[in-house]
């Protein structure tokens, strides 16, 4: 008579089952039952500074200090039956399907996907699918009030390419954008996601690039890599245009007077370009032993 | 090694060519380590060469060599055999100009480019070495041409040798080397739609015997075939032989010399199109990237038959006897070129060759498999290959020069062409350092 156990039995396993749940449910923030935005109390939405500026969507950026804006990079893998897998990195930020519509909380929200510039679809969580022909997908963070989460003026975004073979498994493939607006300070873009350097103390090469018109400087040379070494380039061009480093086919679009940084760990040997797609210029060679 | 997948990413997107038309990695320069070695290895045995070969010629040219069973010899020489190879061929082609008009037109996606840069002209080389003259057993245009014969061929001029096929050869290389948009699969119809017509029309004039003198692949694989162990002999029997006895028996026809100076100067040429430096001159050239470095081809090809000519005539200013210096040494050159080719294009085979076979088989974003050999191994063989193709360059001239020349002037008459060996391979090694 299993399938008529007594109710007596059932009780507790339910309790302590419920008790679980609610435990995980409220992993993040054990100081409150309610879930933001769910309270009886009214949403402040207070946090950050909401500027004027909006996205293409009409919605109105939030600004947070750097040191707290979340990060967000994106990785694209082909998937085998046509299309895109998506699987996002997010840093100081959590998917918050739950609330959303709510007040906007600091590290909460959601993300929406943009396909070549249009909303295609919002992600509740860190993998998301793309179908074929695609050709750039942006991720931008949104808060739960859907206002954009936004640092040093520009939103937390970022974009990859997806018409060439993506940078495959390795995690060493963020593309970060650089879509500040022309005129913001050379600097580096707020929204690049700095590269995990507790796992990896060594900094690696840095290497400066300005390209104007067709003369890159310093002019196109050969660096000598040791084989696991990290190198970041810095690219500042005069001009809309994508880096493309071949044999890695890591790609970076460029926009006009803003440094662009890619970095890589140069983990396989040989002699790779550097090159623009849209000037067809070669930058530098990589030499890699 | 991680499996990351090389390729010709956006190539078309490109106004600088990728080098060899498809493949995203290039061999490492060599080390001074073993550019050193090769170049000194270079020099210590053409010396030797020079005091201790033999004084009188050995190689017999196509009257050497040890027969092969009549069996094997009747099986390659079948009727059946012969039209398998014709279909065979024909059907490839046939798959080529499909993949071309009906496939992406993305390298990374069709194996059409990598069919032609990778196994149809670099496999070409192991091919021809191994087996000789293979493309005019497969060639699907002498197929083409066989369902239409012309009734009265007129008979091709003399003077014409296989000069087509330098032309030829000349204009195959500007595609895979300088031309921009080279995978694309308009470029590559156009260049088929080129080489064909150009070949059938010759052939429906001078029938079939044109293919031999003007199709530059067939000219290319015959000459590399001179250097394989399985060659034919004059009476016709299949025969096991020394390379040097078949190189010997290279015939001296008219454009011998355009052709193995466009195959070195086109190899010299892919090696300085690594160079930062001459990457710096396209880019800032007045004249736009391709015009410059179409220049930069040609001079390469002008630069390897300039010293040529130099050397040929400095071997005629020391024996007046000597009516014909250009063609009576241009099959040393041979080798050289050859070795030169293994060493710009082993990498490319073994890594873009499979690469193109697994997309064929319908693998999209196929990734190249790791490169067979190491930095040092490769940069052993390619100082080995170029050594080498040295090596049996200066055997070549050294027979020929002792034939040609009275015993007492053999030794000092050699000298310029050593002096061009030398030359040429430094250069080879140079260009690979770069």
């Amino acid at each position: 008579m299993r399938a008529r156990r007594s109710p007596v039995a059932t009780a507790p396993l339910v309790l302590v089952l419920a008790a679980v749940l609610s435990l995980a449910g409220c992993g993040g923030r054990a100081t409150t039952h309610h879930k933001p935005g769910t309270s009886h109390q009214e949403a402040t939405g207070t946090s950050g500074t909401l500027l004027a500026a909006r996205d293409e969507g009409g919605h109105r950026l939030r600004e947070l200090p750097t040191a707290d804006a979340p990060t967000v990079r994106a990785e694209a893998r082909p998937d085998s039956e046509g299309g895109w897998n998506v699987h996002l990195t997010v840093e100081r930020f959590r998917f918050t399907p739950e609330s959303t519509g709510g007040a906007a909380l600091p590290g909460r929200g959601h993300a929406r996907l943009l396909v070549d510039g249009r909303e295609f679809t919002r992600l509740y969580g860190p993998w998301g699918y793309v179908p074929a022909g695609a050709h750039t997908l942006t991720v931008r963070l949104h808060a739960d009030d859907h206002t954009v989460w936004a640092a040093a003026g520009a939103p937390v975004q970022t974009t990859v390419r997806l018409n060439g073979t993506p940078t495959g498994p390795t995690p060493t493939g963020p593309t970060p954008t650089g879509s500040a607006p022309p005129g913001s300070p050379p600097a580096s873009p707020p929204t690049s996601p700095r590269p995990t350097a507790s796992r990896t103390p060594d900094p690696g090469r840095t290497v400066t690039l300005t390209i104007s018109g067709k003369t890159v400087s310093p002019p196109p040379s050969r660096i000598e890599l040791k084989k696991g070494e990290r190198l970041t380039l810095r690219v500042t061009g005069d001009r809309a245009d994508t880096l493309h480093v071949h044999g890695y086919d890591r790609e970076l679009p460029l926009s006009p007077g803003t440094t662009a940084t890619l970095t890589l760990v140069a983990d396989r040997t040989g002699l790779f370009e550097v090159e623009t797609h849209g000037s067809g210029l070669l930058l530098t060679q990589l030499v890699v032993r | 090694m991680t499996g990351l997948p090389t390729h010709a990413a956006h190539a078309a997107e490109l106004g600088l060519p990728l080098a060899h038309g498809v493949g995203s990695r290039h061999d490492l320069p060599l080390s001074p380590f073993y550019a050193y070695a090769g170049a000194f290895a270079a020099l210590l045995i053409s010396f030797l060469a020079l005091g201790l070969l033999w004084s009188t010629s050995r190689f017999r040219g196509d009257l050497s060599g040890r027969p092969l069973p009549a069996a094997l010899q009747r099986l390659a020489d079948a009727p059946a055999t012969r039209t398998a190879l014709r279909l065979l061929g024909a059907a490839a082609g046939l798959v080529l100009l499909l993949h071309l008009l009906l496939g992406p037109d993305d390298p990374d996606r069709n194996p059409a480019p990598g069919a032609v840069y990778v196994l149809f002209w670099v496999g070409l080389v192991p091919a021809s070495l191994l087996l000789g003259p293979v493309w005019r057993l497969v060639n699907p245009l002498r197929a083409l041409h066989a369902l239409h014969p012309p009734r009265n061929p007129r008979p091709l001029p003399a003077a014409v040798g296989i000069r087509p096929a330098a032309v030829g050869l000349l204009l195959f290389t500007w595609l895979e080397l300088v031309a921009p948009d080279n995978t694309s699969s308009a470029t590559l119809l156009t260049a088929l739609a080129l080489h064909c017509g150009v070949q059938l029309a010759g052939a429906a004039r001078h029938g079939e015997r044109w293919f031999a003198h003007a199709d530059p692949f067939e000219v290319y694989s015959s000459l590399l075939a001179r250097l394989s162990p399985l060659g034919r002999r004059a009476d016709g029997r299949l025969v096991l032989r020394s390379p040097f006895h078949g190189l010997d028996a290279t015939p001296a026809t008219p454009g011998l010399v355009a052709t193995v100076c466009v195959l070195l100067g086109s190899t010299a040429y892919d090696g300085l199109s690594d160079n930062p430096r001459w990457i710096t001159t396209l880019q800032t050239s007045s004249l736009g990237p391709t015009p410059t470095a179409t220049l930069g081809l040609l001079a390469a090809v002008a630069l390897a038959a300039a010293c040529y000519g130099l050397c040929a005539g400095a071997l005629r200013l020391m024996n007046r006897s000597l009516t014909t210096p250009l063609t009576s040494f241009a099959h040393s050159l041979l080798p050289i070129a050859l070795g030169y080719l293994v060493a710009h294009y082993f990498s490319l085979f073994v890594t873009e060759g499979p690469r193109t076979v697994i997309m064929a088989g319908g693998t999209d974003n196929a990734s190249a498999p790791a490169p067979l050999l190491g930095p040092a191994g490769l940069a052993t063989l390619q100082v080995a290959a170029i050594v080498t193709g040295h090596v049996l360059g200066v055997v070549a001239a050294h027979d020929r020069s002792v034939r040609l020349f009275p015993p007492a002037r053999a030794v000092a008459g050699q000298l310029p062409l050593f002096a061009l060996m030398i030359a040429y391979t430094l250069g080879g090694i140079g260009l690979l350092i770069a």
